[in-house]
């Protein structure tokens, strides 16, 4: 476990899913001639859900899956704990396929190495908070003791702790949620898939269990699929995000990249109206330090990690540009235009 | 951005024109008046009609056909010929006729009478007996005479109210279509293709065809005072023996017999498996008597007040220990108990049978919709009609008696049970299979705790269908108090039946309390 950053848990390659009743004969003509959405609509009735989807998710990262609805991101992320049988390709957890496992294997998996989140909740009514924290883990046939422990302990994490004998019904919708993440958290999973957990709840509550949530992926180290609608959630959260349309993966990128360079129209128009500040990084407007021709003694210095909003306040108090540097090194200057451009992101 | 004018809301002009267009196309036929009828109807704001339609109000339901507003032309139809009957009763036909026939016969007979009195008289007998028959009779005549004239002067009363009638409805036709046809061209709007449009040579073909199958002979029938027999009654005799050999058998002799040959051949050939049904049923019931008329009465009187105590609380336990004292009090602690066996052995088989029946046809469709329409044959056959294949297969008393109580009362359990498993949230089920449950953990844990309230008002309707069937299974031998009911109903003894009446609804108020009161509770958890 020498390079645990790049150790892969979760790897698509090149996963289909096709709905309708003649999937298979459609799949096969897709392969064979290369047909697209609409034609296998018109030609067999069928409708493409996900279309020839590959990626792969490191340990410990957070990769959000971001679309509008119908784009098929749900649809693809429980091809992981395949409650949905993919048309074609493969899915591998921790190097295990996941389309080749028996029905126990399979339920063993979901049960000891996936967490999943939903958007509704999907609480047991009946049950206490605890209850149903622990119900993971009731599944599995751990005795009631251990399984009340380990559940006190997830909503610990979740800091609901005082709720575990209430029902799910007295809570509010945010803390309905944090039990929804509890139990996701209860049986210490490999891999959590977040099935757009906080488009349900009002934006204060959503974007304090985005920085809870965060937080808390970060500590416990684990690997997380989350599903959007929304971009500024998807770069908050995401270490990597991939934007999907109409079943198809459109952009795989870390948020500076999907901001800086969107790869086409659709992603760009998502791009437009979000915030730059704490997104772009120095290194990325930055001019050579050539460019600048007075003197930079005294000048502001940031690291080349900065983003916009720290190089806005150091430029705030001087009329030099701020210089830039890598390792103690200068290497380049943001004068003020280039920052009030790279604000707007990036116009020429 | 395109440019968008933005106009007040009162000073938004009705574009007509493209509404006419598309009011034209719909008509077909006439489209600028119709255009100019709903425009008015359009423009109205009172509930009143606006419009007269002329042709609608001549041609009545052949318009409507024409026009292919079905709803309009059944309606008028009828309502029409009821007019056209008044009409032809009074012109045609003779409504004195039949006390103008009664009155001859009584002459007949008073004549008769004068006859025999009059041999009397020549036999040296006294005739006054005969005399006076006479007399009775011709007064009789006089009377039938006289109603007989009073219902010839109704003829001409009866033609007008016909006439009146015809009027009117053929004002309210006038006055109506133009509403009905709009509402139809706003329908069509909304679903052009399935929505009768235009006129249509068909629609009016099939219109007049109707009209002249159905008016004239059921006009003809009204008005002649005797008409063809084969209107009056279905030849029933002639087409069976178009069928059958034998003159003496028909259709429905033949069918019946072989039904009961088969019914018989069935019992024998069954015999075995019948009995350890009854043999299943009885040790049921068995049981419950045991408990109930066997166990010392004090106990059981206590053990059901507890109960209710616990289950619905105190004023329900008042309420079971006045009822139950009721009971005991006129004697009916036996006949009672062996009643709420009955009910109760009853109960437990639905509960039994019908819960795992609901949970597969509330996951499986298919199963579902080949049930459902076995489930209402069982609730609407009348209960009479499967006493007789129960008595058949299972003989009287009482275990087939509650085999008849089960037919009837099972589908409500059934489908309750089906319905709560249908409404449990597809988003619980999903995460519980997320989290890796098998199926029996599934229906375990997240299915039958979310139908469960939907399960026990089933349970409850349940118990009540079976309450209801007591009366009527008395009829193959079954006891208790329904046997007290049907006794009092031979011999029209009105205190017995209403006090055992009584004490049944006493036992339904007690179970169905009870049972409520329980169920809600567990609703509250």
């Amino acid at each position: 476990m020498s390079d645990v950053a790049s150790e892969v848990v979760v790897k698509l390659s090149n996963v289909w899913k096709i709905f309708g009743d003649r999937a298979d004969e459609a799949m096969a003509a897709v392969k064979a001639k290369g047909l697209t959405k609409p034609e296998v609509l018109e030609e067999f009735a069928c409708v493409v859900g996900v279309q020839d989807a590959t990626f792969e998710v490191a340990r410990g990262e957070i990769f959000c899956i971001m679309g509008l609805s119908g784009s098929g991101k749900s649809t693809l992320v429980r091809h992981v704990n395949r409650l949905i049988e993919p048309t074609s390709g493969a899915i591998e957890i921790l190097g295990r396929d996941v389309g080749s496992m028996s029905t126990t294997a399979l339920r063993q998996v979901r049960a000891q190495q996936i967490g999943m989140v939903f958007q509704h909740m999907a609480l047991m009514p009946h049950r206490s908070v605890r209850d149903n924290v622990a119900y993971p883990l009731e599944i599995r046939g751990i005795p009631k003791s251990k399984r009340w422990a380990v559940s006190d302990h997830a909503l610990d994490l979740v800091d609901l702790v005082g709720y575990e004998d209430r029902l799910p019904k007295e809570l509010s919708g945010g803390m309905q949620q944090r039990v929804g993440i509890a139990r996701a958290l209860a049986s210490d999973p490999e891999i959590l898939l977040m099935d757009e957990p906080f488009s349900a709840l009002d934006p204060l509550i959503r974007m304090q269990l985005q920085d809870q949530f965060k937080a808390l992926v970060a500590q416990l180290q684990k690997t997380t699929l989350f599903i959007t609608h929304d971009l500024d959630e998807a770069i908050r959260i995401g270490h990597r995000i991939a934007i999907m349309k109409d079943g198809v993966i459109v952009q795989i990128g870390t948020p500076e990249q999907i901001v800086m360079n969107p790869a086409d129209d659709y992603v760009r128009e998502f791009v437009q109206g979000i915030s730059k500040l704490k997104l772009v990084k120095a290194h990325s407007i930055m001019e050579p330090l050539e460019s600048f021709s007075g003197d930079l003694n005294g000048a502001p210095r940031a690291d080349e990690g900065a983003d916009l909003d720290q190089l806005i306040d150091l430029s705030v108090g001087t009329d030099v540009p701020v210089v830039i540097t890598d390792k103690g090194v200068d290497v380049g200057v943001v004068s003020k235009p280039v920052l009030l451009r790279g604000i707007q992101g990036g116009k020429e | 951005m395109s440019d968008i004018t933005v106009t007040a809301a009162s000073d938004i002009e009705v574009d007509r024109e493209a509404l006419d267009a598309s009011i034209n196309e719909f008509a077909e036929k006439n489209g600028d008046y119709y255009s100019e009828a709903f425009h008015k109807i359009h423009e109205s704001t009172s509930m009143l009609p606006q419009t007269f339609n002329v042709a609608a109000a001549l041609l009545g339901p052949i318009w409507a056909a024409m026009r292919g507003v079905w709803g309009m032309f059944w309606a008028f139809l009828i309502l029409e010929m009821i007019a056209w009957v008044q009409i032809g009763r009074g012109a045609w036909g003779n409504p004195g006729a039949s006390f103008t026939e009664r009155a001859e016969g009584q002459e007949q007979r008073a004549q008769g009478f004068l006859e025999k009195a009059e041999t009397a008289r020549q036999a040296g007998e006294d005739p006054a007996r005969f005399e006076k028959l006479a007399d009775n009779m011709t007064r009789a005549a006089e009377k039938s005479r006289a109603t007989a004239e009073a219902a010839g002067a109704e003829a001409f009363s009866i033609m007008l109210m016909g006439l009146g009638l015809l009027i009117v409805f053929k004002l309210i036709q006038g006055l109506y279509a133009n509403g009905a046809y709009e509402k139809q061209y706003s329908r069509w709007r909304i679903d052009p293709a399935r929505t009768e449009s235009g006129v249509k040579q068909r629609n009016m073909v099939l219109g007049i065809v109707l009209v002249l199958l159905i008016a004239p002979l059921t006009i003809y029938k009204f008005t002649v005072a005797s008409p063809f027999e084969i209107l009056n009654a279905f030849p029933e005799k002639a087409v069976s023996s178009a069928f059958l050999s034998d003159p003496n058998e028909t259709l429905y002799t033949t069918l019946s017999k072989w039904m009961e040959t088969r019914i018989d051949n069935a019992a024998v050939a069954g015999a075995g498996a019948f009995d350890s049904i009854v043999f299943g049923v009885r040790s049921v019931l068995d049981a419950l008597t045991v408990a109930l008329i066997g166990t010392p009465w004090p106990v059981v009187i206590a053990v059901i007040c507890v109960v209710a105590w616990r289950a619905a609380g105190p004023r329900v336990a008042i309420f079971t220990a006045a009822a139950l004292a009721y009971i005991a009090l006129l004697g009916y602690w036996e006949v009672s108990m062996e009643t709420v066996a009955l009910v109760g052995a009853a109960v437990i088989l639905c509960v039994v049978m019908g819960i795992p029946l609901g949970i597969w046809f509330g996951k499986s469709e298919r199963a579902y919709r080949i049930a459902e329409p076995v489930l209402d044959l069982m609730q609407t056959l009348p209960a009479f009609v499967y006493l007789i294949p129960i008595i058949a297969f299972f003989g009287t008393g009482n275990p087939p008696g509650i085999l008849a109580t089960i037919i009837f009362g099972m589908p409500p359990v059934i489908r309750l049970t089906a319905l709560g498993m249908k409404g449990v949230p597809e988003s619980i089920k999903e995460a519980a299979v997320a989290f890796g449950a098998s199926r029996w953990q599934l229906l375990r844990d997240v299915e039958i705790p979310l139908a469960l309230p939907s399960i026990m008002t089933g349970v409850n309707q349940t118990i009540l269908m079976c309450l209801s069937m007591v009366v009527i299974i008395s009829l193959i031998g079954g006891g208790g108090l329904g046997k007290e009911i049907l006794e009092a109903l031979q011999y029209a003894a009105k205190g017995p039946g209403l006090l055992g009446g009584f004490a049944i609804l006493f036992c339904a108020m007690i179970m169905d309390r009870v049972a409520q009161g329980a169920f809600r509770r567990e609703d509250q958890k």
